[in-house]
């Protein structure tokens, strides 16, 4: 009879062998393969050579030798620019979601789940599918630019699709259940005797918010904050979709170098900037929450 | 009277978060009789969870022998041993019906359906739980949750039944009434219980046999009576009841009686066998309901003054001041005689057997 | 009214943003719905009556007009198209879906059950999916598959999506766990049941909601994957949303509204059903 012991281990190795497997094969080593062809030299007709190559950053930051590969400053004018979309993106959902979390934190219980079940709807539709009903509300022929015309407000139709306004917008509305979620654990959980206290020793409703609401939802602020910007950095659909040529960003640029450019090296140093930004961002956070944990 | 358990050196090693080891169980020896009703004593660390984790295989001892009617169940795995246990949450299985979670151990035992039927039925009757049968445990209150749990735990009568604190998310008067009904279940039963708690009054009501646990060991080991009488140690004493404690240094010895002296000067007589001599430290206890309050002229005894009076219903509470100084001192006596106020000059009396010597660890 | 008039002016302005807020939410898939009703077939924006052709269109029960045959981009060549789309998108969510949830549970379980050296590891390693951008993990596989010499199609799609849903399922299922009382599988062992009969009689049932929660999620974007799809599906192997993306980049046809709608459709039923489900059981 095996001892209790060996069992156990038994039963471990059978529960995770399945996902070292999945994992480590067809996650962490198509990781490293990224990494690894970042440092290759691309092929004449695409492909790879086997050879040490830094010029794929090279022209990225903006040290390349000038014969074979060209630095092009458009390309870290792009990635900043992808940069503050995604924090425009995060700002933006933040100010549309807090008033409403806050709204529906002073509803009925019975009122909270139909309210927050309409905001996680749209979740289970398809993104392009949204997307595309934004491309028909933004187009110049479109419902905005049709009720505008129609009220009078303005005089020629808005040049909204195909600009950073549209990528932003469009971003901002995929987006809003991925803040909404966290932000709404922080306000609903806050208590609201802290709330009256405030205004009871003379606080009006500015200096409340500022110096009590917002420090004590701030959990779910930053939290919102992380998993909106990090999906939205890479983004390439919303940008293809609603961006046109004067929104590309750095997703577009990677899927350009994959499927059309097929300069995979160069696309793999872009992948692993991202990774890099994405890695970054969640180091600060996660050590921020080990501190926060630490200290509480 | 034959052992249907005999724990013998068991130890069991647990690993802090800051690193260090601390021994849960630092070499425990246990015996627990057919049909007797054993209790675990100890305030919560002192092992006796431990204890019973390792009785019903839930825990590994690290060494030591683990014997059910001499065979050895040590390295058995928990399901294979005939024990069962009443969980301190009940651990009652939400998906199930009560009969479910009562014919569990026939189902997973392979028993028909209808013998399942039965025997749950009877299970539930004993626990006074008759016609509940098709309910889920969530319609059902905490006091009758309990009871499924316990009806769980004896429907395959195992050899022996373990219960972790089972009472201790009752409230007082059904944890009373609960209690009554268990002893009343186990001699019905006739199967032997190890019952676990942090409550002293809960082990002095059921117990045949109190076992007082400290810091991984068995602190002291015996009837209710004994325990409550004759502490071993002062932690036993201050653990069951309360105590007043008076540190002295004995006097003289002179057959059965010992005169001793506290620190302040009073002289304390007891009345009992010990290897102790003159110039030795000793602890004396005396229960609070041993000591009389007299009118102050009473010539032997502790003087003093009532500091508090409280009451309590049935008891009053007197704290006194001992004149020469010290702690206070508690005296519990009935309501019926005479009251006194805070204020008041009394003496303090007690019988020299009622004084006892304790160990000082 | 009377309920309205007695709030102070910041509740009603909180109140109308907000509502405003929903409108804002729900009026876009609101305009497809109308649209994709729209008899117009040159111009959407203007309304021409009422019609159901769209739908006859795409179901295959109806040609084409000739005004959009001859343009040039006819971008749903067949009702079979479609279908196929539709056929592998389903294909792929039901595999995904029984392999992620499979392997996410036995993770969340060996996790929250034994103490072992490599679990912060693990733990991090199961949150590393949902925090890595699509796009990385997208371009990671089609790398390693092509320089495998894998060809892509339905199986490295599958394979693609099982990397990150199983954190998904992973999380849910956790979460289950850490709520579940351990006291429940130490009572069953403890009742006689071995580790098979404790994990079929009492882990599993308790463990369901949160299983079948995990599953959905995993059903649910599973079938509206594009990106990590859009990178390694290969030539042949077109999933909806990759179907709907490319009719989407060759410009705005009504058809489109008639498929979103039916998607909207479905995506609505599914939700609701699994939120009825979740909100009965825990009567």
């Amino acid at each position: 009879m095996a001892t209790p012991h060996t069992r156990e281990r038994l039963f471990l190795f059978g529960l995770l062998t399945p996902v070292t497997l999945l994992l480590g094969i067809f996650f962490l080593l198509p990781l490293a393969v990224i990494v690894i062809y970042s440092w290759l030299m691309p092929g004449l007709y695409g492909g790879v050579e086997w050879e040490f190559y830094h010029w794929n950053y090279g022209r990225l930051f903006g040290w390349a030798d000038g014969v074979m590969e060209i630095y092009e400053p458009i390309y870290l004018k792009i990635l900043l620019r992808s940069l503050s979309l995604a924090i425009l993106t995060v700002l933006l959902t933040l100010v549309l979601c807090y008033p409403v979390a806050f709204w529906i934190s002073r509803l009925s219980p019975r009122w909270q789940v139909v309210f927050l079940f309409l905001i996680t709807l749209p979740f289970f539709t398809s993104l392009v599918v949204r997307l595309y009903a934004w491309l028909l509300i933004l187009k110049p022929s479109g419902v905005l630019n049709s009720t505008l015309l129609g009220m009078g407000l303005i005089s020629e139709p808005l040049e909204i699709l195909f600009t950073r306004t549209a990528v932003v917008i469009g971003m901002a509305y995929v987006m809003i259940p991925f803040m909404f979620m966290p932000l709404f654990a922080s306000i609903g959980n806050l208590d609201r005797s802290l709330l009256e206290a405030s205004s009871d020793l003379g606080a009006g409703r500015v200096q409340t918010f500022f110096k009590v609401m917002l420090p004590q939802t701030m959990p779910g602020v930053i939290g919102g904050s992380v998993i909106v910007f990090i999906p939205s950095v890479g983004n390439f659909v919303v940008p293809d979709v609603l961006g046109g040529a004067k929104g590309l960003m750095i997703g577009n640029l990677v899927e350009q170098q994959f499927l059309s450019a097929r300069n995979w090296p160069f696309g793999s140093a872009l992948s692993v900037v991202i990774m890099a930004v994405v890695l970054g961002v969640m180091l600060i956070y996660v050590t921020r929450l080990v501190r926060e944990g630490r200290a509480s | 009277m034959t052992q249907i358990l005999e724990v013998r050196g068991a130890r069991r090693v647990f690993k802090t978060p800051e690193g260090g080891t601390v021994a849960a169980l630092d070499g425990v020896d246990l015996d627990v009789g057919q049909n007797e009703f054993v209790t675990l004593l100890g305030p919560s660390g002192c092992g006796k969870t431990t204890l019973l984790r390792s009785i019903s295989g839930f825990e590994q001892l690290d060494s030591g022998a683990l014997m059910l009617e001499g065979k050895d169940i040590g390295r058995m795995p928990a399901f294979r041993r005939p024990v069962n246990t009443v969980f301190q949450s009940y651990a009652l299985f939400s998906h199930m019906t009560v009969e479910r979670n009562v014919a569990y151990s026939l189902e997973v035992a392979g028993a028909s359906k209808q013998e399942q039927k039965i025997l749950a039925g009877e299970a539930l009757e004993m626990v006074g739980l008759s016609g509940t049968g098709s309910r889920m445990p969530s319609q059902l209150s905490g006091g009758q949750r309990q009871r499924v749990a316990l009806a769980r735990a004896i429907v395959a009568r195992p050899k022996l039944l373990l219960l972790d604190e089972p009472l201790s998310a009752l409230d007082r008067r059904l944890r009373q009434k609960m209690q009554i009904e268990l002893k009343a279940l186990q001699s019905e039963l006739g199967i032997a219980f190890v019952f676990v708690t942090h409550d002293q009054e809960e082990a002095l009501t059921m117990s045949d046999r109190i076992v007082v646990m400290r810091g991984g060991q068995i602190e002291q080991c015996g009837a209710p009576r004994d325990i409550f009488r004759k502490p071993r140690t002062k932690f036993v004493a201050e653990f069951i009841g309360d105590t007043n404690l008076f540190e002295t240094t004995i006097e003289c010895v002179h057959g059965g009686r010992i005169l001793a002296l506290t620190r302040e000067g009073t002289k304390i007589w007891l009345s009992e066998e010990t290897k102790l001599a003159k110039g030795d430290a000793a602890t004396v206890v005396i229960r609070p309901t041993d000591l009389q309050v007299q009118d102050a002229h009473s010539s032997c005894g502790f003087r003093g003054k009532i500091t508090r009076v409280i009451y309590l219903g049935t008891d009053l509470h007197y704290y006194v001041q001992p004149a020469v100084g010290g702690q206070e001192l508690l005296v519990v006596s009935r309501t019926d005689g005479s009251r006194r106020a805070p204020g008041d000059e009394v003496t303090l009396t007690y019988r020299p057997e009622r004084a006892h010597v304790v160990e000082d660890c | 009214m009377k309920y309205l008039r007695r709030l102070p002016l910041s509740a009603m302005l909180l109140t109308f943003y907000s509502l405003l807020f929903f409108a804002f939410i729900y009026a876009p898939l609101a305009l497809i719905v109308t649209y994709s009703f729209n008899a117009n077939p040159v111009n959407m924006m203007v309304w021409d009556g009422f019609t159901l052709d769209w739908y006859r269109i795409i179901l295959g029960l109806k040609d084409r007009p000739v005004d959009i045959v001859n343009s040039s981009s006819a971008y749903l060549d067949s009702t079979d198209q479609l279908l196929e789309a539709l056929r592998n998108s389903l294909i792929i969510a039901t595999s995904t879906t029984t392999i992620s949830t499979v392997i996410g549970t036995s993770a969340a379980i060996a996790l929250a059950r034994f103490r072992f050296r490599m679990r912060g590891f693990y733990r991090g390693l199961m949150m590393m999916p949902m925090t890595m951008p699509d796009i990385v993990l997208g371009i990671g596989l089609l790398i390693f598959f092509v320089s495998a010499g894998a060809k892509l199609g339905l199986t490295t799609i599958i394979i693609g999506h099982c990397t990150f849903l199983t954190s998904y399922v992973f999380i849910i299922v956790q979460a289950r766990m850490a709520g579940l009382d351990p006291a429940l599988e130490e009572a069953s062992a403890d009742l006689g049941a071995n580790e098979w009969l404790t994990f079929r009689k009492v882990l599993l049932p308790q463990l369901m909601p949160g299983i079948a929660g995990g599953a959905m999620l995993a059903f649910i974007i599973s079938m509206d994957d594009l990106v990590i799809t859009y990178f390694i599906s290969g030539t042949d192997s077109t999933t909806l949303p990759v179907f709907i993306f490319s009719m989407v980049r060759r410009g705005v046809k009504p058809e489109i509204n008639a498929i979103a709608t039916l998607i909207i459709l479905v995506s609505i039923i599914i939700a609701a059903v699994g939120l009825w489900l979740r909100a009965r059981r825990k009567d």
